[in-house]
């Protein structure tokens, strides 16, 4: 149904070409997941389907596409949007209009459809999507995942035979995420609708897919087929993958409850006891950095904090994991001093921050918030650290030299690039090094790894740890558990602004259902957390 | 409750009746009307926005007379003389021009009541929905617009924030730039991401957009015409009737040709807004207040209409034919309040 | 596929009808501005002593119609959705200036919107600036409860500013005009002090302008009809005079602090948002033009 045939397209203004000769043949009815790096070529080869490429983006393509025996080059996307359905990752920035039922309408307005067929058309979008409950809600009001859900049906209300999604859940909690997830794979089960998605967290989908495309990157070819070969071809996956992929596990399983046999069967052939107790040692509580006691926070007379108490230690990482809305974006802020906390005590270094401006607490905390790109004004990376020193007043005696931070950062090379243009692990490190300029000893992070792929994932991991080595303490607030089981030392789980939970990490993370990594879930009873550890635990020997 | 095509049409008969009279009796009546309509028909119970045309009043009204009063020097009763020296204010103050400028400033107030009511009673999204089909890229310009609005705060929130983060304190004007300029930059990103989604759901096509000469012609002509006609009416006093007349005709040929405009657009409307006889009774009524103004109807003393405080001071007189007819802005109220009794 | 760089015939005759459609609105637009000053000259009929509330609603439909043909020639030449969008968000964050110039009490006329509106215009050019002030007197009418009678008035005058701002940039343009080759030189535009200058002082003549436009259509609302004397006709020159000391006493003050508003910020806000604005030209493409490739 859907064919490309040795397209190659550039970017206006571009060096080098985004996608070349490239060759694939999607069926109608597939679930298709798009994987790869960012900047490899996912959101523009999504977008050659509804013919954006190259109507919007401008630019040089050559060879052919076919969808539906429609050609999107040729027809354009205003033709293409009866056929194929976009849905954009940001949820926020996609509607025109204020309501649920008016945004679903305004494609079939476009269409110019008449008013009686637009009622029957929105009828059924929103049942199909669960929305009717929704229908006269304002779209402000709705969370994250129901926003997505809106977007799905105004993309579905042409009734189009192909649906393409570019990482729809990549700005959505957990929760959110499935929501979505669960009514993509309904709506290609139940209505054989055929489904294109660009994803970075594989494991969410990997059972549900019929074909996965992988775009490794430039000079690599493109991979394409059933799930498990093209993971073998894969460098970076999910941990369960990755396991499977180690300890020769045939045919690779794609949901846990399969990787459970075969874990079961490996522990029997290596004769390996499950000793119940934890390989990684308690580690010593180092000096205490960051303490805050019975802290207290309301919002508008509700309560949003009570009572919180926690401590991070010099060279520690402690993660701060808990539903959305639990308090952990208010923890952080009122540790800066955006907000200020009805009772209780922050101490840094045992000084007292409380009441004073957030631009000199600045100075020693590093904070990294949600949205990095908010951080970015300037013409250059190098001269966003001269922002931060500037406002410090630190332009003449840098706590760090900037070029060392930048070499450190891997963004030597990019001194001059405009921030902006960067893809987003790189924006997200400039944001960083705007802040760490000034040698703070904390580090406060807010969700750092939305939308990120697996190299920079690793990469600010490996960051954070350089960081630690030389006495840093972190704070990382996150959803995203295996990054808490690589990089944590200690977890803090909140939930409607209390603590719940606090300990190391493999005793917290496998103590809650929800938080539990794939892993663990593999190995129950080991304290293994991350794929290096059970391979250390099997003595492993991948010769 | 009632159509906002209704509301608009009401608007402008409450402006053309304020404008048409100087009889401060008159006028007093389409304030309170205004008044009433506007507190009757309001969603919200707000006290000090149905007082407000009174705010207004206290200032404009005794305003507008001393600066009449001190400027105009006509009049019969002399209240004291100012030294004829001075520029402009020299010369007798008189009780009649006082009187005048109090009858402007009552003019202003209810003109002001009329429109207050008016955005009271109009809901934003149903405005918009007013915009004509010609201009329908206008009314998505709106729209996203307002769309828009609510998140701007909350970005320009973030952006501070972000920016008290790597230390940037706000002391001055200039500290607001590293705040402003984010803030704009990724209102223009996301304004990108917008419009992707509105060419992915079928936005706009080459095909339909660009109109045909024609139209342009047409323009062309009916603004000369309106243009000619107009210098006409100033300039050659004789000949006012063809001058009106070729006005007329060039203000028909611009509507025809947003009619015209409109035919082209393909898009429908998802929402339609269906006229009920409450609408038909509301714009009869304006549509009495509009007659009983501008047509010389037999019954009435249109006379009174022109009432002057000069040369010397009198009661103003008052028609009750007419006062009834401008009772005809009054039925929104009227079907507002039976519709309350209705719902409890 | 890439624009189009030379023009076919019949979109040159468009663009000449179109200025001529500019042209004429124009000129219905000044003519509004000083009619006031020729209703002296009309007759004294019985209908004479309300005339001058009735010339004021005449004028405001003039103008309406004047915005209303040039807003059909302005849509008429295929707006793409980029253009839409960026307007949509542009007005929207300038309407919300227009909310905080009306919610915090500000030092008289002074208003934040105009500067946005030249800047913006300055960079994307006229026919965007003439929608953007439009559109941003009728949002910010919208969002503040101030729809009325000189709506069309404030509309077409804001549009006009924008229209002419961006006029300036064919005189004085903002980057040179040479395609850039490769996304990752350093794109650092001096910022000629003389453009900066020039901004600013087109904000201070139209800050004041605005205000006398305004004003002189709120006039025969305000003040009545010219003639007062039921015998008597005024002349022009006493009508000037007459005029002249209303706006003094009323709006002057108010005037030269917008124009001195607008001034201030241009000077401030120039070289960021101009660098900005035209930055982001660059890197999506974003021109207002007739053919969208």
């Amino acid at each position: 149904m859907i064919h490309f045939d040795h397209l190659t397209y550039t970017y206006p203004d571009a060096p080098y070409a985004t996608l070349t000769e490239l060759t694939l043949d999607i069926a109608e009815g597939e679930f298709v997941l798009v994987a790869g790096p960012s900047g490899a070529g996912k959101s523009t080869l999504l977008r050659c389907l509804n013919g954006l490429v190259p109507h919007f983006t401008g630019g040089i393509l050559n060879g052919s596409i076919s969808v539906a025996g429609l050609d999107p080059v040729i027809e354009g996307p205003r033709l293409l949007s009866r056929i194929a359905g976009f849905v954009f990752q940001d949820p926020e920035a996609q509607f025109v209009v204020d309501r649920v039922e008016d945004e679903v309408a305004f494609a079939l307005e476009n269409a110019g459809l008449p008013p009686a067929d637009m009622r029957v058309r929105v009828e059924e979008v929103l049942h199909v999507l669960d929305l009717t409950p929704l229908r006269d809600r304002e779209l402000e009001t709705l969370s994250g995942g129901e926003k997505q859900r809106v977007a799905i049906a105004a993309a579905l209300a042409l009734r189009p035979r192909v649906l393409v999604l570019d990482e729809p859940t990549s700005q959505l909690d957990p929760q959110s995420a499935q929501e979505v997830l669960g009514a993509l794979v309904r709506l290609n089960r139940d209505l054989g609708l055929t489904i294109i998605l660009a994803e970075h967290r594989l494991e969410r989908v990997l059972s549900h897919i019929d074909r996965l495309i992988c775009l490794p990157g430039p000079d690599k070819p493109v991979l394409s087929g059933p799930p498990g070969p093209v993971l073998h071809q894969m460098d970076l996956t999910p941990p369960l993958i990755a396991l499977g992929k180690e300890l020769g596990w045939e045919p690779l399983p794609l949901t846990i409850e399969r990787g459970q046999a075969f874990a079961k069967e490996t522990v029997a052939a290596l004769g390996f006891q499950a000793s119940g107790q934890n390989p990684n040692p308690e580690p010593l509580k180092p000096e205490t950095l960051l303490q805050v006691k019975d802290l207290s926070f309301d919002y508008d007379g509700t309560p949003a904090l009570h009572d919180i108490s926690l401590t991070v230690g010099a060279g520690e990482l402690v993660a701060m994991m808990g539903r959305n809305g639990s308090g952990k974006t208010t923890l952080l802020r009122c540790i800066v001093g955006l907000l200020s906390p009805r009772q209780g005590e922050i101490l840094l270094e045992g000084e007292s921050l409380v009441g004073q401006e957030t631009a000199d607490i600045c100075c020693d905390i590093g904070y990294l918030p949600q949205e990095p790109d908010a951080l970015l004004f300037a013409d250059t990376i190098a001269d966003e650290l001269a922002v931060t020193l500037r406002n410090h007043g630190l332009v003449d005696s840098p706590p760090i030299a900037p070029a060392d931070l930048l070499a450190r950062l891997g963004l030597d090379d990019l001194t001059t690039s405009y921030p902006r243009d960067l893809s987003v692990g790189q924006r997200q490190r400039v944001a960083l090094g705007a802040v760490t300029i000034t040698r703070p000893r904390l580090l406060l992070l807010d969700e750092p790894t939305r939308g990120m792929d697996y190299p920079a994932k690793r990469e600010l991991v490996r960051l954070l740890r350089e960081w630690q080595a030389e006495g840093t303490g972190v704070l990382l607030v996150t959803h995203d558990v295996e990054l808490v089981a690589q990089a944590a030392d200690w977890v803090v789980v909140l939930d409607q602004g209390e603590v719940v939970a606090a300990g190391p990490s493999a005793t917290v993370l496998t103590a809650s259902p929800l938080l539990v990594p794939q892993v663990a879930r593999l190995f129950p009873g080991t304290g293994w957390l991350t794929v290096d550890d059970a391979l250390t635990g099997l003595n492993f020997d991948p010769a | 409750m009632l159509d906002a095509r209704g509301w608009l049409l009401w608007a402008l008969v409450a402006l053309v009746a304020a404008s048409s009279t100087r009889n401060p009796l008159y006028v007093v009546l389409l304030l309170l009307i205004a008044m009433i309509v506007g507190g009757v028909c309001a969603g919200d119970r707000d006290r000090r926005a149905i007082m407000s045309p009174l705010r207004f009043a206290v200032v404009a009204i005794p305003l507008a007379a001393l600066f009449n009063g001190l400027t105009a020097h006509l009049g019969d009763t002399v209240l004291f003389h100012l030294p004829d020296w001075l520029p402009l204010v020299g010369g007798s103050v008189t009780l009649e021009a006082l009187i005048f400028g109090a009858m402007n400033g009552l003019t202003l107030t209810t003109i002001f009541s009329g429109f207050t009511t008016f955005n009271r009673v109009t809901p934003l999204r149903d405005l918009v929905r007013l915009t004509p089909r010609a201009f329908h890229e206008a009314g998505v310009v709106l729209s996203i617009a307002l769309t828009f609005i609510p998140q701007t705060t909350r970005s320009l929130n973030r952006i501070r924030e972000a920016q008290a983060v790597r230390g940037h304190r706000v002391r001055g004007l200039r500290d607001w730039l590293p705040i402003v300029v984010p803030f704009l930059i990724s209102g223009l990103e996301r304004s990108m991401g917008l419009a992707e989604a509105m060419v992915s759901r079928g936005y706009g096509a080459i095909s339909d957009q660009a109109q045909p000469p024609r139209t342009q012609r047409l323009l062309v002509l009916g603004l000369f015409l309106l243009l000619a006609g107009w210098l006409a009416l100033l300039f050659l006093p004789t000949w006012k009737g063809i001058a009106v007349g070729v006005m007329i005709l060039g203000a028909g040929i611009i509507v025809g040709v947003v009619w015209l405009a409109g035919r082209t657009v393909s898009h429908t409307a998802y929402r339609i807004h269906h006229w009920t006889a409450r609408d038909t009774f509301a714009a009869l009524g304006c549509g009495l207040t509009l007659a009983v103004i501008l047509l010389p109807l037999p019954l009435m003393d249109r006379g009174t209409l022109y009432y002057s405080p000069y040369p010397r001071l009198t009661l103003p007189p008052f028609d009750l034919f007419i006062g009834l007819g401008l009772l005809g802005l009054v039925v929104p109220a009227v079907i507002g309040a039976a519709h309350r009794v209705d719902q409890t | 596929m890439v624009g189009l760089y030379r023009y076919p015939p019949e979109v040159n005759v468009r663009r000449f009808i179109g200025e001529i459609i500019y042209a004429l609105s124009g000129a219905i637009g000044m003519l509004a501005f000083i009619y006031p000053f020729f209703l002296s000259n009309q007759a004294n009929d019985s209908i004479g002593i309300a005339h001058g509330q009735d010339a004021a609603l005449v004028t405001t439909a003039l103008v309406g119609l004047a915005l209303i043909a040039l807003l059909v020639e302005l849509q008429g030449q295929a707006i793409s959705a980029k253009t839409v969008a960026v307007l949509g968000v542009m007005v929207a964050i300038t309407s919300v200036l227009r909310f905080i110039e009306v919610a915090i009490p500000m030092p008289g006329g002074f208003s934040p919107v105009f500067a946005p509106i030249i800047l913006s215009s300055y960079v994307f050019g006229g026919r965007f600036g003439f929608l953007m002030g439009t559109f941003t007197m009728l949002v910010s009418a919208l969002i503040t409860g101030g729809v009325g009678p000189w709506l069309p008035y404030q509309m077409f005058t804001a549009g006009w500013i924008g229209m002419t701002a961006g006029w300036l940039s064919r005189v004085m343009p903002h980057t040179p005009r040479t395609r850039p080759s490769k996304r990752w030189l350093p794109r650092t535009h001096r910022h000629r002090p003389l453009t900066i200058i020039v901004l600013s002082v087109f904000g201070f003549i139209w800050g004041l302008a605005y205000g006398m436009i305004i004003n002189l259509y709120f006039w025969p609302f305000a003040i009545g009809p010219i003639q007062q004397a039921w015998t008597l006709g005024t002349s022009l020159g006493e009508t000037l005079v007459r005029y002249t000391a209303f706006y003094v006493a009323t709006s002057l003050g108010w005037d030269l602090i917008r124009a001195v508003g607008n001034m201030v910020l241009i000077l401030l806000l120039c070289a960021p948002t101009v660098r900005a604005l035209a930055r982001f030209q660059r890197r999506f493409h974003f021109e207002v033009r007739s053919v969208d490739a």
